[in-house]
């Protein structure tokens, strides 16, 4: 039994995993389209473009699988709900949406999600950050 | 002539259910068409009621399952006999608040979500009646406390206040602003 699951586990390595890579700046970015701020715009590469973007800076476990294929399905149900590198294709009732559910999910701590922050304890969004990075998604919704 | 005597059955059914809309100057095909669409928006607005009586009952589950049923219809939506402009609007409408429902119906069980959704979900039903008609008389009703005290509004069939975003919680918060 020991040695299937083994055997299992080295086979199911060579199982290419699709990677959330992109090296084309998209235009209708959220950060570079919308003017952020450099502290906003750090606050929302290091906690949310991991998943809602098309670019992933991948934990070196990632590598192992099933994490990889794991990582793979949460990044892209992520990026069909947000991505903010394609923030400025939404029309303006969507990204008003997007804006309010963002800013309630960062104030109720529901994203980044515990598993995430778990695994990258950088990303937590400290008190302070977290009211610079709501005042600045406030501030946008209500421009639109 | 086959086709105006079904639009013609169609005007005497309509007029017996909705009672005192009157069809003499319309053209039948046109008349037909409209018909239809009031009838796909009225779908909208049972299920939508149906939500918004749930969350006023508390009930997440109730909510989840209209819900459900709303976003199907959503998602079956023709935006065909609309003109171009009211096509496009509709849309957008349309995919904002499918994504509403959806996240209604994939939450029953965190019914503060829920409510932040059917607040959007309110606001997009408010301007999609507002291009589609209803047969359904409808008061856009308005909670000044909600949304940190930003306010929001939500459709209802009566004008006795039952408030959806806050439940038993705060029953009678709010005021009747319009009727559609």
């Amino acid at each position: 039994m020991f040695v299937i699951l083994v055997a299992v586990f080295a086979g199911i390595q060579f199982i290419p995993v699709n990677l959330n890579r992109n090296s084309t700046v998209s235009r209708e970015d959220l950060i570079l389209y919308l003017h952020a701020p450099d502290r906003v715009a750090e606050l929302l590469k290091t906690s949310c473009y991991d998943c809602h973007s098309n670019n992933t800076t991948y934990p070196w476990y990632n590598k192992i699988q099933p994490v990889g294929y794991l990582l793979e399905g949460h990044i892209e149900k992520a990026k069909k709900e947000l991505n903010l590198n394609h923030f400025n294709s939404y029309s303006k009732r969507k990204q008003k949406s997007k804006l309010k559910s963002m800013i309630s999910q960062i104030e109720k701590d529901e994203m980044p999600p515990t598993t995430y922050k778990l695994m990258h304890p950088n990303a937590v969004i400290s008190e302070r950050d977290k009211m610079i990075l709501i005042q600045w998604l406030e501030k946008l919704k209500d421009s639109l | 002539m086959k086709l105006l005597k079904l639009s013609l059955a169609l005007n005497i059914i309509f007029f017996l259910a909705f009672g005192g809309v009157s069809f003499a100057n319309v053209k039948p095909v046109k008349s037909l068409k409209k018909i239809t669409k009031v009838k796909e928006a009225d779908l909208l607005v049972t299920y939508y009621l149906q939500i918004k009586n749930a969350l006023v009952s508390d009930n997440g589950k109730a909510a989840a399952t209209a819900a459900k049923k709303m976003s199907a219809t959503f998602k079956s939506f023709d935006v065909s006999a609309y003109s171009a402009e009211d096509k496009e609007e509709i849309s957008e409408i349309i995919e904002n608040a499918l994504e509403q429902a959806e996240h209604i119906a994939e939450n029953s069980g965190k019914i503060e979500h829920q409510r932040e959704h059917f607040e959007v979900l309110s606001n997009d039903m408010a301007d999609l009646l507002s291009i589609t008609g209803t047969a359904t008389t409808l008061y856009q009703t308005r909670c000044p406390m909600y949304n940190n005290g930003k306010g929001g509004i939500w459709l209802s069939e009566t004008k006795e206040i039952r408030n959806p975003f806050y439940g038993s919680k705060m029953l009678t918060c709010g005021s009747v602003q319009k009727q559609f």
